[in-house]
C-alpha cells in the first residue's frame, strides 16, 4: 500500500495520455455490456428457467410458406399436448410505417389463447370480451404504455402481404414475458387470400411438462412427413432464435467483434504502458541503483496498467448501464423491439465486464513491467533524462 | 590511512559490444578509508564513472575483487546486491535524476518504502534529511518548482536519509553554476566531517576535487597517480 501513491502518481505523469486510454478501455467495456446483454436478450428463456411447454410448428421448408389448417385436429390427438392455436402473422404498419411503429400482430383463436399462454395474464372479464367480439384484439401492457390506448379504442392495422385493413377495438390488456405483440381473431382473416385457403402460419401449442416438448416435437414431425406440407416443430426458444440466426450467425458476430475489441484495446493499452516506461528507463534505474529489486519494479508497472484498466474498467460498468437503457429505448421503436424487451443488464455482466478490465491491464502490462525490470541500471543511467 | 572501507583488488572491466572487446578498467589496487572523502579525476572515457559503478555495486567487474566493510559484493546476487545498495549507498547524480511526478518529501522517502519503518518513522527521516540539506521548508514542492542546487540538495537528502555508510557522487555539481556547485561541496564536506560519510565522487572540476582529501587520477583505465588534496590547493596558489 506504501507504494500506491508512486504508482497513482506514476498513472497520471501524462495525464491526457491516461484519459485518452481509459477512454478505450470504457469504450470497449460499455460495448461488452452491451453486447454481452444482446446475446442474453437473444437467448433469453420466456420461462424464467422452468423450461417452456411451448411449442411452434411450422412449415418444413420456412416461415414463407404455409399449412392447412385441418392439421390442428390431428396435432391435438398428439399425446400430452394441452391445446393447440393457429397462428398468422400479420405484418402490417400501424400509423405509418416507420420502425419505430411496428409491433406483432398475430392472429390466433381467442377460446384457447389464455390455456396456451400460461404464463401470460389477462382479467377474465376482458379475455371474454375479447373472445365474444371477432373485431376486438387484446394487447401487451408495453404497447399500452407507448401508444396509451384504452379499452374500446379502435386501431387500423394496414396490412403489407395481406391485402387488408385491420379495425379493431381494443377488449383486454394482457401482461407476459413479451408484452409488444397484439392478438386477436383468425375469423377476422377469413376474407383474406389466407382464409380462404384454409391455411395458417404455424400453431401454437403447450404440453403439460416441459419433458414432453421434445417428444412431443418429435410425434409431430413425423406425423406430417409424408404429408404435401410436411413441418417442423420445435420449442419456442429455438423458433425465436431463428429469426436471430436468419440475419447470419449472429452470437459468433457479436462474441467475435467482442474479443477481437478486447484485442484491440490490449495493444492500445500495452502501448500506452510501453511508452510510459520507455520514457522512464532513467526513473527505473535509479530506483533500481536505490535497492529496488527486479521484481518490485516488474511490480510497479504492472500495477500501473492495472490501475489504468480499473479505473476505465469501473467507468465503463458506471456508463454502460445508463447507455445500454438508452440503447434499448432506441431499439424498442425499431424492427428488433422483440428483443429490446428482454435487455436485462445481469450482475454476471458487469462483473466480467469489470474482470476483463483487470484482465486488460494484467496482459498490456505484462511485457513493458518485464522490459522495465531487465533494464540494465548502467545503461538506463546512461539515457538522458 | 584510516581502516579501508572499500577495498579493490586487481580489478578489471571490459566491456563487449557485439564481438569487440573494450578495456574500460585495468588492473585496479585501490582501498578507500572509513569517513575518507576521495575524488576520481581523469579525462572522458578514462573509467572514472565505471569505478564509481563498480564501487556502488550497480554494475560487474569481469576480474577482480571489490570488498566493502570486509563483504564481497562480486558474490551477491542480484536481489542480495539491491538490498545491500540500499542498506549501504547513496547516490547522488550529475543530473539529480529526481522523480518528476513526486514532491521533494516523497522523492526523498523513495528509499524508505524498502524498509519496516512506519509512516511516522519515514516522516521523521526524510524531515531530519531535508533539515541537514536546508530545505525543510520545499517538502511539498515538486522538481520543476526548485532550482538546480535545490534539486540536487533534493537528490543529497534522498542519498543520506537511509544514513549509508557511503554516498557515491557522479560530477555532483556539473550541471551547476558555480554558487551552487560551492553549497553542494560545503554540503558534501559537512556530511563527510560531521557525519563520518565515506565519500566517493567522479569529477572534472579541481576546484571540487580540491575539497576532497585524496584524490584519484585515472587514464585509459589504468590508476596513474594519488594525490593529496591539499597539495593540490598548493599547486594551484602557487601558479
Amino acid at each position: 500500500m506504501k507504494y500506491f501513491r508512486y504508482v497513482w502518481k506514476n498513472v497520471f505523469r501524462k495525464k491526457s495520455r491516461a484519459f485518452l486510454t481509459m477512454a478505450s478501455i470504457v469504450l470497449v467495456l460499455v460495448l461488452i455490456v452491451v453486447l454481452s446483454s444482446l446475446l442474453e436478450a437473444m437467448e433469453y428463456d420466456p420461462s424464467g428457467g422452468r423450461g417452456s411447454t411451448h411449442i411452434v410448428v411450422q412449415h418444413a421448408t420456412g416461415l414463407a410458406n404455409f399449412m392447412p389448417l385441418a392439421y390442428r385436429q390431428r396435432i391435438e390427438q398428439v399425446p400430452d399436448v394441452v391445446a393447440v392455436a393457429p397462428q398468422i402473422w400479420f405484418g402490417g404498419t400501424y400509423i405509418d410505417d416507420r420502425p419505430e411503429n411496428f409491433f406483432g400482430q398475430l392472429s390466433t383463436d381467442p377460446e384457447v389463447w389464455a390455456i396456451i399462454h400460461d404464463d401470460y395474464t389477462i382479467p377474465d372479464d376482458q379475455l371474454k370480451a375479447w373472445q365474444a367480439a371477432r373485431d376486438t384484439f387484446i394487447a401487451g401492457q408495453q404497447l399500452i404504455d407507448k401508444y396509451h390506448w384504452k379499452i374500446g379504442d379502435r386501431i387500423q392495422v394496414k396490412g403489407t402481404y395481406i391485402s387488408m385493413t385491420l379495425d379493431l377495438a381494443l377488449a383486454g390488456i394482457y401482461r407476459g414475458p413479451d408484452e409488444s405483440n397484439i392478438f386477436f381473431h383468425n375469423k377476422y382473416l377469413e376474407n383474406s387470400f389466407i382464409g380462404r385457403m384454409s391455411q395458417t402460419g404455424i400453431f401454437f401449442l403447450r404440453t403439460n411438462q416441459p419433458a414432453q416438448v421434445p417428444v412431443a416435437c418429435d410425434a409431430i414431425n413425423r406425423m406430417f412427413e409424408n404429408s404435401e406440407a410436411p413441418v417442423k416443430a420445435m420449442p419456442e426458444q429455438q423458433f425465436m432464435l431463428q429469426f436471430a440466426e436468419m440475419m447470419g450467425n449472429i452470437k459468433l458476430l457479436v462474441r467475435s467483434i467482442g474479443l477481437v475489441v478486447l484485442f484491440t484495446v490490449v495493444l492500445i493499452v500495452a502501448n500506452s504502458v510501453a511508452m510510459s516506461a520507455r520514457e522512464r528507463v532513467t526513473q527505473i534505474a535509479v530506483i533500481r541503483a536505490l535497492g529496488f529489486r527486479r521484481g518490485q519494479v516488474l511490480a510497479l508497472v504492472l500495477s500501473e496498467a492495472i490501475v489504468l484498466a480499473v479505473l476505465g474498467g469501473l467507468a465503463g460498468v458506471a456508463l454502460s448501464i445508463p447507455f445500454t437503457h438508452a440503447l434499448v429505448e432506441g431499439m424498442k421503436h425499431s424492427p428488433v423491439a422483440p428483443f429490446a424487451f428482454n435487455v436485462r443488464i445481469s450482475a454476471t455482466t458487469l462483473l466480467t465486464a469489470f474482470g476483463a478490465s483487470v484482465a486488460i491491464g494484467v496482459l498490456a502490462g505484462f511485457v513493458p513491467a518485464i522490459r522495465s525490470a531487465r533494464i540494465r541500471i548502467v545503461d538506463g543511467l546512461r539515457q538522458v533524462a | 590511512m584510516a581502516q579501508p572501507l572499500i577495498s579493490i583488488e586487481h580489478v578489471s572491466k571490459i566491456y563487449r559490444r557485439d564481438s569487440l572487446q573494450i578495456p574500460v578498467l585495468e588492473d585496479i589496487n585501490l582501498d578507500i578509508g572509513k569517513g575518507e572523502f576521495v575524488a576520481l579525476m581523469g579525462p572522458s572515457g578514462s573509467g572514472k564513472t565505471t569505478l564509481l559503478n563498480l564501487i556502488a555495486g550497480i554494475d560487474t567487474t569481469t576480474r577482480g575483487r571489490i570488498s566493502v566493510d570486509g563483504q564481497n559484493i562480486a558474490t551477491l546476487g542480484d536481489n542480495a546486491l539491491a538490498r545491500w545498495r540500499a542498506d549501504h549507498i547513496g547516490f547522488i547524480f550529475q543530473l539529480y535524476n529526481l522523480i518528476p511526478v513526486l514532491t521533494a518529501f516523497e522523492n526523498v522517502e523513495l528509499p524508505l518504502l524498502l524498509t519496516r519503518l512506519s509512516r511516522h518513522e519515514r516522516r521523521e527521516h526524510v524531515k531530519m534529511a531535508l533539515n541537514i540539506v536546508g530545505l525543510a521548508d520545499r517538502m511539498e514542492h515538486y522538481p520543476r518548482q526548485l532550482s538546480g542546487g535545490q534539486e540536487q540538495r533534493v537528490a543529497i537528502a534522498r542519498a543520506i536519509v537511509g544514513d549509508p555508510a557511503i554516498l557515491v557522487a557522479d560530477e555532483p555539481t556539473g550541471d551547476l553554476d558555480a554558487k551552487s556547485a560551492e553549497e553542494i561541496l560545503d554540503l558534501l564536506n559537512r556530511l563527510n566531517a560531521e557525519f563520518s560519510k565515506t565519500i566517493v565522487m567522479v569529477t572534472h572540476d579541481p576546484r571540487a576535487a580540491s575539497r576532497a582529501h585524496r584524490m584519484l587520477h585515472l587514464d585509459k583505465g589504468v590508476l596513474s597517480s594519488q594525490t593529496a588534496a591539499s597539495g593540490m590547493e598548493r599547486a594551484r596558489e602557487g601558479r
